[in-house]
């Protein structure tokens, strides 16, 4: 009954304290606005607008830490922000989770290059040669459509558990979108374009790299974030299935154990790498794409 | 290699050739000459040119009019050798098409700016790299110098007609086909961007073949009207006005005889 009593007290206070945080967070736009028409807006606004998106996350973090140090959530279901950063200091004192995140990493980057070009090199012949579309691009559009995840018991009767599983089963889960925007990417290239690059006198590598790689690019592109989130969500399963190392590996290592706050470091690690591999394909973007009324910075 | 050169850098301003070329006089023998001899092409069963006989001497200035669908934009493609007669033959300077390519490019109607690529890369677009100054002395000519590095899209749709001007001289061309070249601008434009053909045309001294819709303009800029009907040359007009030419009676009398000849079958 009292600990009721002590939740119901926790939300009420909790609700206040939201309550001001949304206020103050209004007075910094107000005064932003205020100052924007006293022409000292030029430093301030572009600071509210960079703190922004870091807002939401920051409130999520201080409510978890609240209700885990009321109890409200147990300690044992889901560990305290603080108490997650402990074990990633703890672990990378001990040098593991540093090990583990390359591991990882290289995984990733191994399957994925693999992947990657494969499904470049089938979408660029499917895309140029009529021939080769008709030769195997029926088959990848049936292949497209099985789960890559449903090969993982015919992959470990294959390779076992050992490195090899866990890269060829993140090339299979890139080469797909690598390949079909590719493909799609050079079909919709503009055939106007193309008939004044011919009258140009442009052919073979010259016309594929002032038209066709260019004109199929932003396409490419979309491709390729769409193939990282599927080598992440890969590796993941991958390596939660079966593995002695990586990331995967350490967070079911440790509910074993009953250590949540790895298996949450874990969890977080995934989304702290992946949005750093999203930002890094953006800034790719926003370099190789500058032409682009979508990613011109001007 | 000299004689390559140098009638291709006279389209340049005056002031720029003076210390390239000096102020040689302008080949006329650096135009193709275009000749077909029954030249037919059908799109199923429908006849769209039928038995086409044309000569052009070079250096000539032909312009092709005709009512949407009456196959002139057809009789471009074929001289462009990106569509094949179905019987005839069309031969530029003696060759096909294909042989005379590097001699010919094409000024469309949409432009065709490669978007991925800054305005002088656009203008250089197909030229050995020993050849890239031409590609910068074809925008001065144009007028766009001082827009080199910019993006296509920040241009205006007569800037970028102006630039797909400068691309198709920039190879220094024998032969350049303009297929309605101006059609989508504001009048305006379409009076500087017809002063600036004709200029550049009286420069370089290539055979020029205009597809236009507009007979007004075909008066100012022909040395030749041509008009398509069914298939077959109605017309075949020669305009022997001086230049450059202002709208005036022999202008006007040249328009109404186009016009009278088209109207007179709807």
């Amino acid at each position: 009954m009292s600990e009721r009593v002590k939740v119901f007290c926790f939300f009420s206070s909790e609700k206040k304290k939201s309550f001001s945080l949304f206020r103050s967070a209004g007075a910094v736009f107000r005064a932003a606005g205020a100052s924007f028409l006293k022409e000292r807006s030029k430093e301030l606004v572009p600071m509210a607008r960079a703190l922004l998106p870091s807002v939401v996350p920051v409130a999520l973090l201080i409510i978890w830490e609240l209700l885990s140090a009321t109890g409200a959530v147990p300690e044992r279901k889901l560990p305290s922000p603080h108490r997650v950063l402990l074990a990633f200091w703890h672990l990378t004192r001990t040098g593991e989770l540093p090990h583990d995140v390359l591991i990882s990493t290289l995984r990733a980057a191994t399957g994925f290059a693999i992947g990657g070009s494969l499904g470049f090199c089938f979408g660029l012949a499917a895309g140029i040669s009529r021939l080769a579309e008709n030769l195997f691009d029926g088959t990848m559009q049936m292949l497209r459509m099985v789960p890559h995840l449903a090969l993982i018991p015919l992959i470990i009767v294959w390779f076992g558990i050992g490195e090899s599983a866990k890269v060829f089963l993140v090339a299979v889960g890139v080469f797909f979108p690598i390949y079909y925007n590719t493909y799609h990417g050079i079909r919709t290239i503009d055939a106007g374009l193309l008939e004044m690059a011919r009258v140009q006198g442009l052919t073979g590598p010259a016309l594929f790299r002032e038209v066709i790689l260019p004109g199929a690019l932003p396409s490419i592109l979309v491709g390729v974030r769409y193939a990282l989130g599927i080598m992440w969500l890969t590796l993941i399963v991958a390596e939660t299935i079966a593995g002695n190392s990586g990331i995967g590996f350490m967070t079911m290592n440790a509910r074993e154990f009953m250590q949540t706050d790895i298996v949450v470091l874990g969890i977080l690690l995934y989304a702290v790498l992946g949005k750093l591999i999203d930002m890094l394909a953006r800034f790719i973007e926003i370099e190789a794409l500058a032409w682009h009324p979508s990613f011109s910075q001007a | 290699m000299a004689s390559l050169v140098q009638p291709g850098m006279s389209f340049l301003a005056p002031s720029l050739t003076r210390d390239i070329a000096g102020d040689m006089p302008v080949s006329p023998a650096h135009g193709l000459p275009i000749r077909l001899r029954g030249v037919t092409r059908r799109f199923g069963t429908r006849a769209v040119l039928t038995d086409i006989d044309l000569d052009v001497a070079p250096g000539q200035f032909v312009a092709i009019v005709g009512r949407s669908g009456s196959g002139k934009s057809t009789l471009l493609r074929l001289l462009a050798g990106l569509d094949h007669p179905d019987a005839g033959q069309v031969r530029l300077g003696g060759q096909s098409p294909r042989q005379a390519a590097p001699g010919l490019r094409i000024m469309f109607q949409d432009g065709r700016l490669l978007p991925w690529r800054r305005v002088l890369d656009n203008v250089a677009l197909g030229l050995p790299r020993a050849d890239h100054p031409r590609a910068t002395e074809a925008l001065h000519a144009v007028g766009l110098a001082d827009r080199a590095r910019d993006w296509p899209r920040v241009l205006s749709g007569g800037q970028k007609q102006r630039v797909a001007l400068a691309r198709a001289l920039a190879a220094d061309p024998q032969l350049i086909l303009l297929d309605e070249p101006l059609g989508a601008l504001d009048a305006l434009t379409r009076l500087e961007m017809q002063s600036l053909i004709e200029s550049v045309w009286q420069r370089g001294g290539f055979t020029a073949v205009l597809v236009t819709h507009d007979v007004a303009e075909a008066a100012i800029l022909a040395d030749r009207i041509l008009l398509i009907e069914d298939g077959a040359i109605a017309l075949d007009l020669a305009v022997d006005l001086p230049r450059p030419r202002r709208a005036g009676a022999a202008l006007a009398e040249i328009e109404s005889r186009v016009l009278d000849r088209i109207l007179r079958r709807a």
